[in-house]
């Protein structure tokens, strides 16, 4: 496992449409998060999510507008100072447009990350993990 | 998404060579070592090495405790868990949002 989440999917409609979801600020708003966004290279964006009792700022910047094609924007958490990435990629194949979503974190670090120290134990991240886990256990006891 | 340890913290206590090879150590270690013993292991001045495991302490990934003269330093690693649940969170997270997306698309139709 590492840090980067990666999500494909194929979606039965036009990348034309595709793209106006994820760029638009009044469709963003509707199947997203409501939204201050325009698909312009440096505009820094918003996403208010309220949920219950709880709301949840999102800030970036867009890194990369190709219309119709590519969107690259940076998210931050308001509150805190990690700054990841999301990164949308569509293409028009016969059965509509295929998505690959790409949210990158830990490795946005500065020189080496956190997820090569977890890559360094053997067997990676998962053994590393289910290590620490009996570790944690061990001590427990 | 309440938490007990602080994200950025961890993030920032790993994002350092030494410091991932000191956690490592005392990992390795499965017991705890003195400030002496550790700063033996590596190439940088034991006031380095109190400065690597104060950011590490500060993020809980070490607890330490004096024992006579000499202070040691015990390894916490609880705190990679808010790593790992970071990442299911957003796992998720994205995919509520493209189901939501599905939806959107084909109500537009």
């Amino acid at each position: 496992m590492n840090d980067k989440i990666v999500k494909e999917h194929q979606f039965a409609h036009p990348i034309s449409k595709i793209w106006d979801a994820i760029t638009l600020e009044a469709e963003i708003s509707t199947w997203f998060i409501p939204a201050d966004f325009k698909a312009e290279q440096g505009y820094n964006y918003t996403f208010k999510h309220e949920a219950e009792d709880q709301c949840t700022t999102i800030n970036g910047e867009i890194l990369k507008v190709n219309p119709t094609t590519e969107l690259v924007y940076t998210w931050v958490v308001e509150g805190t100072d990690i700054i990841t990435t999301v990164s949308w990629k569509l293409e028009a194949n016969e059965g509509g447009t295929f998505l690959v979503l790409e949210h990158t974190g830990i490795s946005n670090f500065p020189g080496e990350s956190a997820v090569e120290m977890f890559n360094s134990f053997s067997g990676g991240w998962d053994n590393c993990i289910s290590g620490l886990e009996k570790h944690l256990t061990a001590i427990n006891v | 998404m309440s938490k007990k340890y602080s994200i950025d913290k961890i993030f920032k206590a790993l994002a350092d060579a030494n410091r991932r090879e000191i956690f490592h150590l005392l990992i390795v270690a499965t017991s705890a070592l003195s400030l002496t013993q550790i700063t033996a292991e590596f190439d940088i001045s034991r006031q380095g090495v109190t400065k690597h495991i104060k950011l590490m302490e500060d993020a809980g990934l070490i607890q330490t405790h004096n024992k006579g003269r000499e202070r040691f330093c015990e390894v916490n690693p609880t705190p990679l868990n808010e790593i790992k649940d970071w990442l299911a969170v957003y796992d998720k997270f994205w995919d509520d949002k493209l189901k939501s997306l599905g939806d959107f698309l084909d109500k537009k139709a």
